[in-house]
Parts: structure tokens; sequence; C-alpha cells
């Protein structure tokens, strides 16, 4: 496993890529603006393409740059555009009607490092070299998919809902990345077209709702119609 | 030639009480001309405290001895933390061990604490009002800074700021640790809400948005001078946690030598440029934000801080 003999400048940018990852997540989950949602998930899915590349070169595995342009592209440049036409077609701009606020879902978000953090900490059983980034990895993987069912479960617009999809998804890959970099290829781009066929069915169901129930809102959806 | 130890304190000390308004002055001035007006010298609030201190002082009927006690202890707490923290020197000087970097913020709590009192105790509507804002904004804020200052020990594993100042200097690989930025980011958010800056305070002097100003407004004189002088010494003490301490710990004093203290107030004052510019761009670029909707900036704040005590216990072994 390459993760064993990481010298501390490999150590300090895996670190600070996941950081920056997790903060943008943060960012997703604190904001009213659903534009703000899908800048900053293009970001984060930019950090991880940056993230695959360094794990490519620092850990000989020539088949990730590959995944690192795929994701750049398609994460980075191909969904967000997608997303914003939807969010512009809609004409929703912000969520409104949030169950929880932004505050109080920051300081549950916080919660939830901390019992991510505590996970990761069992979980691991590296030694110490290598100990911080694999616990800081699990710690971020598993963070962002808590983040992702909490903006899954707090929010009502649809939007939200794909971009807390696609952020559940965007942690499982970024922790992939850092643990198990040796995946096969051919799963890895399976998966980026999965998402681009997810985000696509979204925008039908989007529709389906703007001309059936009137409304984007996840919220008006739950009384029963015979 | 190195100076007493006693000199070099009573120089921090001094430094703080005198270039407080000059800061504040700085601000002002940057701000409006940021929005292309010419704005006041920056030696305008140095004549605003000397016109202050010759006028006479009227007194509400109502006020009890706490009228009179709370500018006085406003004023002895703000001088009393340059004691503590690295102002000029980069060492413990003689009464710094008096409280570590907790006593610190007791002591600066304290000074707000009884202009709360004095707020509450003419029976004016607006004080009322203030005191009850400042209460609110207190209880948001007090986590936050107890988790900075607990994440900040916990990466030095001392309770001093002279401590910190050493390791961020000693180690460029803490200093760019996820941890210190995130605690840099946590103590700037505090620094906006403590200073009184935009995105919760109005610049604007009107009661109905007025926080830390509708508390002394029953005062007048040399005491409203004291009240004032005392709030720019708490932004410069401020400044200088956030200098010195987190942000920028380079530019202090070692020997303590004449010549090394004016360079320590030199590269202090530089220094304080760069944060207050940084103050004043988020002043333009914000708008004040709505009663109900603080505690989302104070929450980011104490995202940061849990943020950074969980990194800084996973890089704790370095």
């Amino acid at each position: 496993m390459f993760l064993s003999h990481i010298t501390s400048l490999q150590a300090s940018i895996f670190s600070s890529l996941a950081i920056l990852s997790l903060l943008l997540t943060f960012v997703m989950l604190g904001s009213h603006w659903l534009r703000n949602y899908v800048y900053a998930f293009a970001v984060q899915s930019w950090l991880i393409a940056i993230l695959s590349a360094c794990v490519a070169y620092f850990g000989g595995f020539p088949e990730l740059y590959v995944i690192a342009v795929l994701t750049a592209l398609l994460r980075g440049l191909v969904l967000p555009y997608l997303l914003i036409r939807i969010v512009d077609r809609l004409n929703v701009k912000r969520e409104i009607h949030t169950v929880l606020q932004s505050s109080s879902s920051m300081v549950l978000g916080a919660l939830a490092v901390i019992f991510a953090y505590v996970i990761a900490n069992h979980i691991n059983q590296e030694m110490l070299p290598a100990a911080h980034i694999v616990v800081l990895a699990l710690t971020v993987m598993l963070s962002m998919k808590l983040l992702g069912f909490l903006m899954l479960s707090v929010r009502d617009e649809a939007i939200s809902q794909i971009l807390g999809l696609l952020v559940l998804e965007n942690g499982v890959f970024l922790g992939s990345q850092i643990l198990v970099p040796g995946m096969p290829l051919l799963i890895e781009i399976v998966i980026l077209f999965d998402l681009l066929i997810v985000v696509a069915c979204f925008g039908m169901l989007v529709r389906y709702l703007v001309v059936h129930a009137g409304t984007t809102s996840s919220r008006q959806l739950n009384r029963l119609v015979g | 030639m190195t100076l007493p130890d006693i000199a070099l304190q009573v120089l921090q000390v001094l430094g703080v009480l005198l270039l407080a308004p000059l800061l504040q002055g700085f601000i002002q001035k940057a701000e409006e001309r940021v929005q292309r007006s010419r704005g006041p010298s920056i030696f305008q609030p140095y004549r605003d405290l000397w016109k202050l201190f010759h006028k006479e002082c009227v007194v509400p009927d109502s006020a009890s001895w706490i009228y009179w006690i709370a500018p006085v202890i406003a004023f002895t707490a703000m001088l009393i933390v340059p004691l503590l923290i690295p102002v000029l020197t980069d060492r413990p000087l003689p009464l710094s061990n008096m409280g570590d970097i907790l006593g610190g913020g007791m002591v600066l709590t304290l000074g707000s604490f009884a202009i709360i009192l004095a707020g509450l105790d003419s029976g004016n509507v607006y004080g009322g009002i203030g005191s009850s804002r400042t209460a609110m904004l207190g209880i948001l804020a007090e986590p936050t800074l107890i988790l900075v200052l607990v994440g900040i020990s916990l990466l030095a594993k001392a309770m001093l700021p002279f401590v910190v100042n050493h390791l961020l200097l000693g180690s460029l690989s803490v200093y760019w640790s996820p941890a210190h930025i995130f605690l840099v980011l946590a103590f700037f958010v505090l620094l906006l809400v403590e200073t009184d800056r935009l995105p919760i305070h109005s610049s604007t002097h009107f009661e109905i948005y007025m926080i830390d100003e509708a508390r002394i407004l029953e005062y007048s004189g040399p005491l409203l001078a004291l009240l004032r002088w005392a709030s720019m010494m708490k932004q410069f003490i401020l400044y200088t946690i956030f200098c010195n301490v987190f942000f920028l710990p380079w530019g202090l004093s070692q020997l303590g030598t004449p010549f090394g203290q004016a360079g320590a107030i030199t590269s202090l004052l530089l220094k304080f440029l760069l944060v207050a510019l940084l103050v004043v761009i988020v002043e333009t670029t914000q708008s004040r934000l709505r009663f109900y909707r603080y505690q989302e900036l104070l929450a980011t704040g104490f995202l940061l801080a849990v943020l950074a005590i969980v990194s800084s216990q996973l890089i704790g072994g370095r």
C-alpha cells in the first residue's frame, strides 16, 4: 500500500485537499442560494480531480490520470452546467422553507464531523506515519456522507436533493482515491457515467414535478393522491 | 543596550493606550476612501477624545454608582490585558504570569460586562436594548472564543500566548496545518463580531441599529471619553492577539533594545494595516445581517473552531 511510505509533503498536500473539500461541503450546507451549491460542488470536484492526479503522480498509478481528467470534465464541468441549466429554467433561486435553519444545520454538521472522526479512529489499523492520513481520509469521507444525508433530509428543493446525493458520492470517491487507489479503471468510469444518468433522470423528474405538481419542493408531495 | 523588563512592560501598555485611537482613525479613513469620499484625518479620534475630556459631565437623575464605576472598570480591564499578551516583546515580562489566555479573555469580557450593567442602570430604553443585544451576542460568541482558545492551547500544549507565538515562529508546518488555518479563520469571525464591524454591527448611527453604542448613549464628557477609549483599546488588543498570537507572529522584539522596540512598533502598525484592510474589504462587500440571522455567522465561527480541534487531534503527533 503506497500510504505506508508516504512523505510529510505528500501527507500535507492530501490533507489540505481533503479538508478543503470538507469545507466546501459546509459552504453547501450553510448557503441559502441554489447557485452557490452548484459552484461549491464544481470547485469540490476540481479539488478531487487534483487529488486523483496527486495520487497518480506520487503513488505511480498512471490510470488515475485518466480518472482525474474525467472527474474534472464530468463532475467539474458537465454536471454543474446541467444543474445550473435546471436552476435557471426552474426560476427557483433559493431554498426558502428549510426544515432546519442553516446555523443549526452547521452545528449538526460539526457534530457529524466529530462522530465521523471517532468512527475513523476506531476503524484505522495503520501505524503512525500513514495513520494520520488514513484517519483524515476516513473522517472526511464519512463526514461528507453524513453531511450529504443531512442535506437530503433537511432540504426540500429537488435541486438540493440532487446535490445531496452528489456530495455523498463525492465523499465516497474522495475516500477511495486516497485509501484504495488501485481500483479498476472500468469501474470508476462506470460510476462517473452513472452520475451523469442520475442527473439526467433528476432533470426529467423535476420537469415532471413542475408540470404535474406545479412545484419543485418535495414538501408538497407528502399527500396521497388517489 | 537592553531596557529593563519593567520598562518593556510599561511600553507594551503605553503602546496599546496611545496607538489604539490611531487604528480606529485609520479604519474610518480607509472605509471612507473606499467609498470615494475624503474621510476624516486618521488623527481624528485623538481630537475627539481631547474634546470630550474638556466637556462637562451630565449625569441622569436615575443613575446609581454603577454609572460612575463602569467606565473606570472597562478602561482598567483594557489596561490589564496588554500585560498578559505579546504586544511588542515576545517573552513573558513581569506580571505577565497573572493569567493565561483564558484569563485574558475573562478580563476582556469583564470590561464589556461592566458596560452592559451601565446600560441597564440608568433605565433608558435604548440602554436596555443595547444591553440585551450585547448579552445575546455574547452568548453566541463566547462558545466560539472558548473553543478557539482551547484549540490553540491544544496545538501549543500550553495556555500561554507567548508559547503559541514561539511555536508558530519555529515551525512552518504547524503554521500551515489545517488546524491553525481554521483557528485563524474562526478568530477572524470573532474579530469582526467583537470590534463592532459590519455583518453584525451597523456602521450608520441610528438608534434602531445600535448595539454597542446604545449602551453608552447616556454618557457624556470625560466618562464617555473613557468608554470610547476603552472600546478602541479593546479593538487594538483583539487585533494584537489576532496578529501576534494567531495570524502573523513575526516581527516582535526579542532582546528588548530600544531599536528593537521601535522596530516592533513599526511591524505592529504594518500588520494592523494589513488586517484593517481585510476588515475594510469585508465591511464594504457585506451588508448587515438581520438580527435573527446573527447565529449563522457565529455558527460558522463555531464550526471552524470545532474543525480546528478535530484536525489538531489528527495531526497531534507533530
